[in-house]
């Protein structure tokens, strides 16, 4: 027993360090450093499009790098990929599974993947010799829910799941590469830096973590080295964190939001957040400001995905009321 | 071995790799966020102008807004 006690001391004490060291950093705010720019004009979009045909709860949109066609997944067993501009369906996919979560484009656009309680990532070839979209490959070895995926190429992707793991896989040999342990809850979204190095992961444990993707370490981790003394109320929040100062920036929040978040997308110059909620609405935030500069009211039902074109040119959002706005 | 010895020696494995975990985190190089919030206000700006959905879109470079059937002669 002696030695447990002993490594909680010392992880106490390293936590201890930690917090004292991001607090070493706090010679202003953000609120201080933006103080002399003024709050970002009313943004006010509009439905330029409704892509109407999934018949179930949209999980998941993800849009495709030339900010023309995107994917969707739905709990009606299909996967559609769509072009935006005409709202015609290129593809309609129909899954093995229709319990999915999650869906992804590949960088090169020959690609979609999707998964969710089968605990698999099912790869799906577009642009297969007689024209027929056809599973690829089925990576399975996750033993929980497939919560997230990204693909970082043709042949790699990586894929968050319920069994509190993130893991790289090669798509070509349908094996792990690499397998990111450390979280101690359910993983549940993951977001690749725009550079291809690295990732960070989401998860129910509270925090979010930084991955080294070539390594396979975890750099830094948000949210969870306070020692919590006493029980604090948790909010469903939006937060800002910054990788550098290793700490949260702000907070978006406004006492008239009562329900929780559900999905993020920067605009691109970061400057706004639209953020869906689960009270059918998504709304924009002035990132620097943290204050409510528009809302997107149009879907029936909560706002489940959200999404912003590579160019900048519009905001797909998807819902649990089975439609995907596209918007600008 | 005992299932008892054999949950508190992975308890023991799990505690220490937290440990190592804690160790890699609390070495890095952090930056005062002086620094870093500059920089964050400073790219907004700079992008600002680039950014569609701040700056707005003409009706004419618009490829998800309808085209007028009616034109002006």
């Amino acid at each position: 027993m002696g030695e447990m006690e002993q490594l909680r001391k010392e992880a106490d004490n390293l936590k201890d360090q930690i917090t004292a060291a991001r607090k070493a950093m706090q010679d202003t705010t953000l609120q201080e450093a933006a103080a002399s720019i003024n709050v970002v004009g009313r943004v006010q979009l509009k439905t330029r499009k409704t892509l109407r045909g999934h018949l179930a709860k949209i999980y998941a949109m993800h849009w495709s790098t030339d900010s023309k066609l995107c994917v969707s997944a739905s709990q009606d067993g299909k996967l559609i990929v769509w072009d935006s501009i005409t709202t015609n369906k290129v593809n309609a996919i129909p899954l093995k599974s229709s319990w999915v979560m999650t869906c992804a484009y590949a960088p090169s656009g020959n690609l979609v993947a999707c998964g969710g309680l089968d605990n698999m990532c099912s790869i799906y070839n577009l642009k297969g010799k007689d024209g027929n979209v056809k599973v690829m490959r089925e990576l399975a070895a996750h033993t929980g829910y497939l919560s997230c995926c990204r693909f970082l190429s043709d042949s790699e992707i990586i894929t968050s799941s319920g069994d509190c793991t993130c893991v790289l896989w090669d798509i070509e040999t349908g094996t792990q590469k690499t397998i990111f342990a450390g979280h101690q809850g359910d993983c549940m979204s993951l977001a690749v830096s725009p550079d291809f190095k690295f990732f960070i992961s989401g998860a129910c444990d509270f925090t979010a973590k930084l991955w080294d993707i070539r390594e396979g370490t975890c750099r830094q981790t948000f949210g969870g080295h306070e020692n919590l003394s006493r029980i604090n109320y948790i909010l469903d929040l939006c937060k800002l964190y910054d990788l550098r100062a290793d700490q949260e920036l702000i907070t978006y929040q406004d006492s008239s939001i009562m329900c929780g978040v559900t999905s993020l997308a920067p605009s691109l110059s970061g400057r706004l957040l639209l953020a869906g909620y689960d009270d059918f609405n998504v709304n924009i935030w002035d990132t620097l400001k943290a204050e409510r500069v528009g809302v997107l009211a149009g879907h029936d039902n909560r706002v489940s995905c959200i999404g912003v074109s590579s160019d900048g040119m519009a905001c797909c959002t998807g819902s649990w009321d089975s439609f995907l706005k596209i918007w600008n | 071995m005992s299932v008892k010895m054999g949950s508190s020696s992975t308890s023991v494995i799990q505690a220490q790799k937290l440990v190592d975990q804690l160790r890699v985190e609390a070495t890095m190089e952090r930056f005062k966020i002086s620094l870093t919030a500059t920089d964050l206000v400073r790219y907004c700006q700079e992008h600002k102008r680039s950014d569609p959905l701040i700056t707005g879109i003409a009706a004419s470079s618009n490829p998800f807004k309808d085209k007028k059937s009616c034109v002006l002669l």
